[in-house]
């Protein structure tokens, strides 16, 4: 498996564990769901965590695969990356014009925020996901 | 994914190499050995560029290193 498929695996798993867990909090009415401070508080340290997760497991891979690490993205890599970042943009534009459509029926600032913060995570996953299954299946540019 | 509509021989011609390991090539190339693995494979249609490198690195023509499947057109 390559580094950056490694890397990769990584970030998706790591994001889907932290915002399921952002998330399924506030659906399970935590305050960070109707309050900004307990909002930003929360997201603030599942985010860190997450971060401190890829770099940790980023770090690991990268002692593994010390030559891998060190190269540059090839043709491929740069390909497969645009593919995921296409996919993902389309995803996250349908995500926010969604958020534009609730926009006049919600009460609070923080669910816009929360709406929009899914639409981003979403778009994320997808990308990571596109690019996963392009170096699993093939990517013929 | 489908397969592209083209074969290659680079397996063959990396054993007539003395076993030239994929590794080996693409640092010869520029891209990474899974790079070599997928082309070899038909999981990714190099560009222009990588496929002449290729064909250099082996002293062939390109057709002989790639050739058109008109089945898999």
């Amino acid at each position: 498996m390559a580094f950056r498929e490694k890397t990769a695996w990584l970030v998706l798993a790591s994001m889907l564990v932290a915002y399921t867990l952002y998330f399924g909090m506030i659906l399970a009415d935590h305050p960070a769901g109707r309050e900004v401070l307990p909002m930003l508080w929360l997201f603030g340290r599942i985010t860190l965590v997450q971060l401190f997760v890829v770099i940790a497991g980023s770090i690991l891979i990268a002692a593994r695969t010390p030559k891998e690490a060190r190269a540059r993205a090839d043709e491929r890599d740069r390909a497969i990356a645009r593919r995921g970042g296409a996919v993902g943009y389309y995803v996250l534009m349908v995500g926010m014009i969604l958020v534009g459509v609730v926009m006049p029926f919600v009460d609070t600032g923080v669910t816009l925020v929360n709406a929009a913060l899914l639409a981003l995570v979403i778009a994320e996953a997808v990308r990571h996901g596109v690019i996963l299954l392009s170096y699993r299946r093939g990517w013929h540019g | 994914m489908a397969n592209p509509p083209f074969t290659n021989d680079i397996r063959t011609l990396r054993f007539l190499a003395g076993e030239m390991t994929q590794g080996a090539l693409g640092d010869r190339v520029g891209v990474t050995r899974q790079t070599i693995a997928a082309i070899e494979q038909g999981k990714y249609s190099p560009s222009l560029e990588v496929a002449f490198r290729i064909a250099r690195v082996f002293g062939k023509p390109l057709e002989t290193v790639f050739q058109w499947d008109a089945n898999r057109d």
